[in-house]
Order: structure tokens, then C-alpha cells, then sequence
């Protein structure tokens, strides 16, 4: 049984302004499977869906948006919990086996309190109780490279990095076997990111545990991530194994992706894109790439193309799939 | 402490007040040993001035001003203390839920707590003590007043939680399962206690002026020593008329020190918490 399994899920933002109802369709029609013991990755431009995506599969959305259709199941320690049937299941689980790097994560610590407060407030009631609660934190913090005496400070007093490794270690005390990253690295600088980034892949080897991880950025991609889903204008386009994306891209936009990275050695300037990702609420007709695509025939104006079997070994939704090329 | 020390090393508003205070205080520890029974009249000889014996000087009803102003100013501040933590704690729990909360319910609780501000104060004061007469004490006048005066104080409040709300930490509380109550007590209360201690300096003030009001007026437990009191006693004895000007002027200069005693003392907390009120009277 996979860690997530996600079908035909479908999250809009609703809104009603004097009569007019406006449906901004963040997350629409994604299905999509992850592994035990494997980091996903999410991978697409700003307001690609990718943040509402992974906001939906934590169940950690607050109105306007709602899921319209569908379903995000966990597996749980052999436990089968339904995300949006089974609501109290689900609480129980948060933090327990299901955890959450937000976006800027920095700012999870409470600026006016200390840090083992934070700790205290966030996983207390999530652990056993029998086991004494700081000597496991200290234990955690000290696994993570991190001193016992962080515990004592205020946020404000440690730098960028020891903050995002702390919220790290928040997300994980209590050893979840899924793990929700977002964005945890957008934030620092490269060297900080390394850091960081090793210390996830550290923390999942260990725990074997499932990670989304979602990112803008390719290069993190490549270094972190086993499989890579590809969202567009709230779809799923592209998903793989990660370095089988990366040496032959099935879909244009994922080839425009990669393309897009700098390579050492290579001085030739980068083209981007022409245009900018559809509006959410009246997206294109037909494949929501299209007016961008450099590959785009009549068919992909008019037949939204579905996800099918990849030569890569994963899935594309795309009508001229494999024909894209890196450039 | 050592933000004691240094505040009153270096910033003058700061020890003006608690030099202020401390005068006002030394007196309310005094009426602890006063030798008069306070309530009691003809206790010393009438109408004496400024003397050694009656330092104040005593009033026509034949009590020594000195020593009924220590325990009209010992009055006085309880009922302003007790006025500004009830009001405080009101102020606390509806601005911190109503931010917290937002929505309709913030809207429901606003417009409630628009309507209480917007009421004006002596009028309903004056309402509730001819409808509960005899049974007025000061403990219920601070209650009546304490439910009139939190209104600004919440808002300022709300205004805070409202922010907090959406701040990454809050979201992560609620995401890791703790319960409404948890978030506002554990990690925005101490938010906003800052807003409460200068908030209730500022209440306090209030609170004193409006008993002082009130009983000037006679409209409280005239037996009872209030710095409001002594002067509407001052006043139906035509003490100014009489020449008896001690009777009048030594509770107000004691009132006029209490206040610039508390606002001193608020303007330089404020300047302690708020960087930016410091910067603004520097001219940024």
C-alpha cells in the first residue's frame, strides 16, 4: 500500500462577491501516488498549484478554498485515514505520523517565546508520555547538529539557518512516518540549503519515511527528490523518476524547466518562456499550456490530454509527448 | 532590574513619575497609622489652618486634612487599580478572540463593542447609582465603571491578534492540533501584554478622574474619604467663600501629582516598549 494516494482531487477557491461567484481552480483533477520511503517532488512556477496542492493533501485548508471532488487517502502505521472523510482520525495523526515544513518556516518559531516552547506547545501531546519530553528533544537536537542551548534562546537571537534547522527538527521529533515539505529552502542562501537539504535526506533515510517535497527551484530537484511531479496551471502534466525526467523530458514545459538551469561551461543565454501562467480562474481551453507551447497542434486547443504511461517510465499529459527537446 | 535602573538613570519621565508615585504612595502607607478613625467627624478642632499639630490644616467637619487625604488617596487609587484590571482583562479576552477568531464573530463582537464605546460614561454611571442607591459601594462603581472603559483598549488589542492570526507560527499551532484556547494564552498573550501594562496606566488615569468626578459631584459613598470627596465636602461647607483653602487645595495638588505622577509614568513605558513614539518626538 503506497504512503498517499491521491485521486482525482479537485480543490478550488470559492469566491461570492455581490452575486459574482469566481472559482480559482488551484488544484484540479490530480491523481497521484507516493511511496514508503521515498521523497517526492513537486516541481512548476509560482501559482502552478503547487502550495494549494500540498496545503489540500495535509488538510491544512481554511476557506476560500475547498476540496470539490475527489479524495487524499494516508496509510498510517498499515492504517488506512481518508483526509477529508475521516476528520478526527486525521488530527490525531498531525504531527504524529504527518508533519508540515511551511512555507517560510522561519517565522514557525514564536518571536516571544523561547524556543523549548515552542517545542513544548507544538509536539508535547503528540509523544509518549512516559519517556521524559526534554531529554528527547535534547537527544533529537543533538542527531541534527544542533546545541541543547538553542533551546534556551528566542528565535531572533539565531541566525537564518539554525532556524530552519530547528523547525526541521520540530517537524520531525516525533518521527512521522509523511512528511509535507514546502519550500523549506527557498528562503537561505546555497550553502545554508545544502545543509539543510542533507539534513532532510538525512532525517527521511532514517525515519524511512515519505516526503512531498515542492519547490520552484530544478536544481533542488535534481539533488534531493527520487520522483517528480510537474504541475501547470493547477494540473499535473509531467511525473517520473526524477533523473529520467531530467535526461529526456516527455512534456515541452518540463523541457523548458530543465532547460532553464544554468550549466557550468555553458555561456549561451537562457530563454525563458514567452507569456505568463493562465489565470486560475478562466484557464485555457483544451491542454492549459497550449498558448505558451511551442509544440502546440489544433488538438491541444481543443482535447484536454490525459495522463497516460510515459516512455520514461512515469506518466505525461501531453499530445506530443516525447517530442520536446531540451535546447 | 536592570531595566529599572537604567530607566531611571537615563530617562527623566521615568523618575519624575516614580518620584511622583512614591509621594502618593507614601502617603497611602501612611493612613495605615493614622491616628483618626477616618469616617469619624469633630475628631480635632474646626476650621484650623496649616499648623504643626494639623499639618493640612482641618476641616469644618472637624477632621485633620492630612490624614483624611491619606486614605482619600488610598481610595482612590484602589478604585482606579481595581477599575483598570477588570477592564484589562475584559479588553484582553474580546480583542484576543475577536482577532483570533475573525469573520462574522468579529464582526458581531465589534459592533457590540462600538456601541459600548460609543455610550457615553457619567450619564450611565449616574443612571446606575439613582437606580441602586443604598446599595452603591465603590466595589460596584468600579464594576460599572470597568465595563465602560474597555472598549478602545480591546480594539487595540484585536488589532494585534488580528495580525497574529496569519502569521506562520499560528498556523503551525493549529496544524499541529492545539485548541483555540492553547493558541490565544500560549502564543499571543504574551504578545500583547506590553499593550496591557501601558494601556493600563492610561485606564488608570481615567478611572481616577472619572471617581474623582463622580464624587465631587456626590454621586458615591460620601462618608467614605475620596479625594472627590473631600472637595464636595470643601464645597457644600463654602470653603472657598470661608477662607478654608487648605480643605480644597491640598487634595488637588495631591490628585494633580497622582496624574502627572501615572502619566509620566505611562509616557515613558510607552518610550520603553515603542521604539517608533521615541523616534517620532525626535522629529522622524
Amino acid at each position: 500500500m503506497p504512503a498517499l494516494t491521491i485521486d482525482r482531487l479537485k480543490a478550488y477557491y470559492v469566491n461570492e462577491h455581490f452575486g459574482l461567484k469566481r472559482e480559482v481552480r488551484a488544484v484540479d483533477d490530480i491523481s497521484l501516488v507516493v511511496r514508503r520511503n521515498e521523497i517526492y517532488g513537486l516541481a512548476g512556477e509560482s501559482s502552478s498549484g503547487k502550495t494549494s496542492l500540498i496545503k489540500t493533501l495535509a488538510g491544512a485548508i481554511r476557506p476560500p478554498m475547498r476540496v470539490i471532488d475527489g479524495s487524499v487517502r494516508f496509510n498510517f502505521g498499515g492504517e488506512s485515514v481518508d483526509v477529508y472523510r475521516q476528520p478526527d482520525r486525521m488530527r490525531q495523526a498531525r504531527w504524529r505520523h504527518l508533519s508540515y515544513i511551511m512555507q517560510g518556516s522561519m517565522n514557525v518559531l514564536n518571536p516571544v517565546r523561547r524556543v523549548k516552547h515552542s517545542f513544548r506547545d507544538f509536539a508535547f501531546r503528540h509523544m509518549d508520555p512516559n519517556r521524559d519530553f526534554q531529554d528527547r528533544v535534547v537527544e533529537h537536537l543533538r542527531r541534527l547538529q544542533l546545541a541543547p542551548g538553542v533551546l534556551e534562546a528566542y528565535p531572533h537571537q539565531l541566525s537564518g539557518g539554525m532556524r530552519q534547522r530547528l523547525t526541521i527538527a520540530l517537524a520531525t521529533i516525533c518521527e512521522p512516518e509523511f512528511i509535507v515539505a514546502d519550500e523549506p529552502t527557498t528562503a537561505l542562501d546555497v550553502l545554508v540549503q545544502q545543509d539543510v537539504l542533507a539534513l532532510i535526506k538525512e532525517v527521511q533515510r532514517r525515519l524511512r519515511s515519505s516526503v512531498v517535497f515542492v519547490t520552484h527551484d530544478m536544481s533542488v530537484h535534481a539533488a534531493i527528490t527520487d520522483r517528480l511531479g510537474v504541475m501547470y496551471a493547477g494540473r499535473l502534466v509531467e511525473e517520473g523518476p526524477t533523473a529520467r525526467i531530467f535526461a529526456e523530458p516527455q512534456h515541452p514545459y518540463t523541457a523548458h524547466l530543465i532547460a532553464s538551469l544554468p550549466r557550468i561551461g555553458d555561456a549561451r543565454i537562457r530563454r525563458s518562456l514567452p507569456g505568463k501562467p493562465p489565470a486560475l480562474s478562466d484557464p485555457p481551453s483544451g491542454c492549459r499550456f497550449h498558448p505558451r507551447c511551442p509544440l502546440a497542434i489544433a488538438r491541444c486547443i481543443k482535447e484536454v490530454p490525459e495522463m497516460l504511461p510515459s516512455a520514461t517510465g512515469g506518466r505525461v499529459a501531453c499530445h506530443r509527448a516525447g517530442e520536446a527537446e531540451v535546447t | 532590574m536592570k531595566i529599572l535602573r537604567d530607566l531611571l538613570r537615563y530617562n527623566r519621565e521615568f523618575l519624575a513619575g516614580v518620584v511622583l508615585l512614591g509621594i502618593i504612595l507614601t502617603m497611602i502607607g501612611l493612613s495605615l497609622f493614622s491616628p483618626f478613625d477616618e469616617r469619624t467627624i469633630f475628631a480635632v478642632p474646626p476650621d484650623m489652618p496649616p499648623s504643626l499639630d494639623h499639618w493640612f490644616g482641618t476641616t469644618s467637619r472637624g477632621q485633620d486634612v492630612f490624614w483624611q487625604l491619606t486614605a482619600a488617596l488610598r481610595n482612590t487609587l484602589a478604585f482606579g487599580i481595581l477599575v483598570a484590571v477588570i477592564s484589562r482583562l475584559i479588553a484582553l479576552v474580546v480583542g484576543l478572540t475577536s482577532g483570533y477568531l475573525g469573520g462574522k464573530v468579529d464582526q458581531a463582537i465589534m459592533a457590540a463593542n462600538d456601541t459600548i464605546g460609543a455610550l457615553p460614561h457619567i450619564p450611565i454611571l449616574l443612571l446606575v447609582y439613582f437606580v441602586m442607591r443604598d446599595q452603591m459601594s465603590w466595589v460596584v462603581l468600579a464594576l460599572v465603571a470597568a465595563l465602560l472603559g474597555w472598549s478602545h483598549d480591546s480594539r487595540l488589542i484585536r488589532s494585534v491578534a488580528l495580525g497574529l492570526r496569519t502569521r506562520e507560527f499560528t498556523r503551525h499551532a493549529v496544524f499541529s492540533g492545539m485548541r483555540t484556547l492553547q493558541i490565544l494564552v500560549r502564543e499571543h498573550l504574551p504578545y500583547v501584554v506590553p499593550i496591557l501594562f501601558f494601556t493600563a496606566m492610561n485606564n488608570l488615569i481615567w478611572a481616577i478622574g472619572l471617581e474623582v468626578t463622580l464624587s465631587i459631584l456626590g454621586f458615591s459613598d460620601i462618608n467614605r474619604p475620596s479625594v472627590g470627596g473631600m472637595i464636595y465636602w470643601a464645597n457644600s461647607h463654602s470653603a472657598m467663600v470661608s477662607g478654608i483653602w487648605w480643605w480644597i487645595a491640598f487634595p488637588m495638588v495631591f490628585v494633580v501629582i497622582l496624574f502627572l505622577g501615572l502619566f509620566m509614568l505611562a509616557m515613558s513605558i510607552n518610550e520603553y516598549i515603542d521604539p517608533r513614539s521615541r523616534l517620532a518626538r525626535m522629529g522622524a
